[in-house]
């Protein structure tokens, strides 16, 4: 392998060209019109436009994307996660045109990508999956007949898109006056995030813990389990924070849902990196979720407490290398290791996404600290795409220490000019709650629920009422029209006038 | 010179004078003695002397984003994030005597608060809406939002079809 394909843009974009850049191999970047600058432009070896910003038009477009890496003379393509990582039909559009495409067969995509039949290959595979529909309801279900489904399947019950991922088409239906709404709501968003309606029932698990399983897969019949990573901080069905090891996974438990894990990959003859994710119980019984077919945003945290670069491994693995890996080792953490996702949304304007332009960036330093970003000084967040802009990974001997690098790396972080997630995470390391492990995947939306944030106290009120004074009185002045001088003196004149 | 600053719903007043090199900055009547430095054009390394302390040693790392409002800033300061505005002396005196829109009654103007699309209008003119009832569904940056009734009324005129491209800040309809 020469040259590689990205096929994504942003942060994940940075990720997969730095491991390419570490394994001395060339990369090859896709642009949309809006993303011409982009950080993953920037860094890229080359980089080929696909068309217009609108994802459908550009990232969406497989006929585009393979045409790039034909053009770019590229042997591989690497998918990323999200837009085109999870198309059965992209990976095979990758294997005809002669590509290498990083990550499982389209057979394993179709077949673990639709939940439903995801769920079957878990029960053959013996691992408890968690009670629902095993087929997609019809698209020409009456309400009427998804009523009578739903009673059976019993409240509180979750819609979910067939296609799904990060949240999207998914509801939460307490009782089944909400169900008809609420299957309109979840159908519309699958339609329009995954070009397919379709969606599933599954019973609601109370206060059930989210608990996944990385994997790797080579072509030679080996799967190998990593330790657990814990995602049960959500907002909206969305991951926000997520760490490895859990708290609450006993060794016992570690390697019973580790092998269950195992089992459901190797019973499908899943090829590279890919998560099971399950739900947790109070006590300790797992329940099979889904399979994600891809590389996860979350999968710095497996890296930094096993020390195994997963990207790389990815496409060591897609070159037909052999998993050289100590399975043991793989299972025991090394340090303790927490990410926080930075998206560009308003934590106290009900996270309304906040594109712009960043004016000022600093970026969190030293030991134990990890951003992998797509944003710079200057550069803009565009409205087409998910506003994540980074992934903030600290780590530590202990949870402890882990987190307390965390509140310190959120302190250093400043992005200016738009509204980030990080006085959110500020929020959420200092609850005492989430310090000892008390939670649940319903966390954040609870206690969201009971207020705004921290309020800004007093002596901060005084010292950003200062600064504010300090900035206007000591800026330079350049003004567009007027020289320099001339300004100072009309700003003398008005200090004057104001005396 | 004479600012007012508002920070929340709070306007405060400060005077700054440059003594030697320090700056004095007179807060609501107290002062706090300011040795600043600037870092560049939007940062500003400040050491305040704060109350009991005997020199000019809090150590502030100010730095601002600027927002389309002249004096409108975010202060980022601590790992905090402060919305500022700041104008010259009895700006915001003025202000309030002119006028301004409150919330509390008159027709509630529904407005995307992003660029986005209308993916959904819920509701027709001369519809019946409660409290928190949804009005229309505004996709953007992939997640869809719905933008809700302030309070029980009946809509006016809805002013955006599905499937509209919309800016920050169009109206899209309006509930009386």
């Amino acid at each position: 392998m020469k040259k590689i394909l990205i096929a994504n843009r942003g942060e994940i974009a940075v990720r997969v060209i730095r491991a390419c850049r570490d394994m001395g191999i060339a990369t090859a970047a896709v642009y949309s019109e809006c993303d011409r600058a982009a950080l993953h432009v920037r860094l890229a070896d080359e980089a080929w436009p696909v068309g217009p910003s609108a994802p459908r038009e550009s990232y969406l477009r497989i006929e585009a994307i393979v045409d790039a890496a034909k053009k770019a003379g590229a042997d591989a393509v690497h998918p990323g996660y999200g837009f085109l990582a999870e198309n059965e039909d992209f990976a095979a559009a990758c294997r005809d045109a002669g590509l290498v495409f990083i990550g499982p067969s389209p057979e394993a995509i179709t077949l673990m990508g639709s939940k439903t039949a995801a769920r079957r290959a878990a029960i053959k595979a013996g691992v408890p999956v968690v009670p629902g529909t095993d087929e997609p309801l019809s698209d020409r279900a009456s309400d009427a007949d998804v009523l009578k489904v739903a009673a059976r399947v019993g409240y509180p019950l979750m819609l979910k898109a067939v296609a799904g991922g990060g949240g999207k088409g998914m509801r939460m239906v307490a009782a089944a006056a909400e169900l008809p709404g609420a299957l309109r709501a979840a159908r519309s968003e699958a339609l329009s995030a995954f070009g397919d309606g379709a969606v599933y029932l599954e019973r609601r698990i109370l206060s059930p813990r989210h608990i996944e399983v990385q994997l790797l897969g080579d072509h030679h019949g080996t799967v190998l389990p990593f330790v657990e990573r814990e995602c049960s901080i959500q907002r909206r069905h969305q991951k926000v924070v997520e760490e490895s090891p859990s708290m609450v996974v006993s060794p016992e438990l570690r390697r019973r849902i580790t092998s269950a894990a195992a089992a459901v990959a190797k019973s499908v003859g899943y090829t590279n990196a890919g998560t099971i994710e399950f739900l947790v119980d109070a006590d300790g019984s797992y329940y099979f979720l889904e399979m994600n077919t891809r590389l996860q945003v979350e999968h710095p945290v497996t890296e930094m407490v096993t020390g195994v670069d997963l990207v790389q491994w990815q496409i060591r693995i897609a070159r037909g290398e052999r998993l050289a890996l100590d399975p043991e080792s793989l299972l025991q953490p090394k340090a303790h290791a927490i990410e926080c996702r930075i998206y560009a949304e308003d934590p106290d304007n009900g996270f309304l996404p906040s594109p712009g332009r960043i004016q000022g960036l600093r970026v969190p330093q030293g030991p134990g600290v990890r951003d992998d970003s797509g944003a710079y000084e200057g550069g803009e967040v565009p409205i087409f795409y998910d506003p994540m802009i980074s992934k903030l990974i600290t780590w530590g001997d202990t949870r402890e220490h882990a987190l307390q690098r965390m509140r310190r790396a959120l302190s250093e972080y400043q992005v200016r000019g738009i509204r980030t997630t990080i006085p959110f995470f500020q929020w959420i390391l200092d609850d005492e709650d989430f310090k000892a492990g008390r939670f649940d995947t319903g966390f954040i939306d609870r206690k969201l629920r009971k207020g705004p944030l921290q309020e800004i106290d007093a002596l901060h009120e005084d010292l950003a009422a200062i600064a504010a004074a300090v900035h206007l009185f000591t800026r330079p002045v350049t003004n567009g029209t007027a020289t320099a001088a001339a300004s100072r003196w009309r700003d003398a004149g008005r200090v004057e006038a104001l005396r | 010179m004479i600012f007012e600053v508002a920070i929340g719903d709070r306007v405060r007043t400060v005077g700054i004078v440059r003594k030697g090199a320090v700056l004095h900055v007179d807060l609501d009547g107290r002062r706090h003695v300011v040795d600043a430095r600037r870092v560049s054009d939007s940062i500003v390394s400040m050491l305040v002397q704060l109350d009991g302390a005997s020199a000019p040693s809090r150590s502030v790392d100010a730095s601002f984003a600027s927002k389309p409002a002249a004096g409108d800033f975010d202060v980022h300061l601590d790992g905090r994030t402060i919305p500022v505005q700041i104008r010259p002396a009895g700006s915001f005196g003025r202000q309030k005597k002119e006028g301004h829109a409150t919330n509390g009654a008159g027709p509630q103007r529904v407005a995307s608060p992003m660029p986005g699309k209308v993916v959904r209008v819920l509701v027709n003119a001369g519809d019946a809406v409660k409290a928190r009832q949804g009005l229309v569904v505004v996709e953007a940056m992939k997640m869809e939002n719905e933008l809700r009734a302030a309070r029980d009324g009946r809509v006016r005129d809805v002013a955006v079809k599905e499937g509209q491209s919309v800016d920050a800040g169009a109206v899209l309809l309006t509930v009386e």
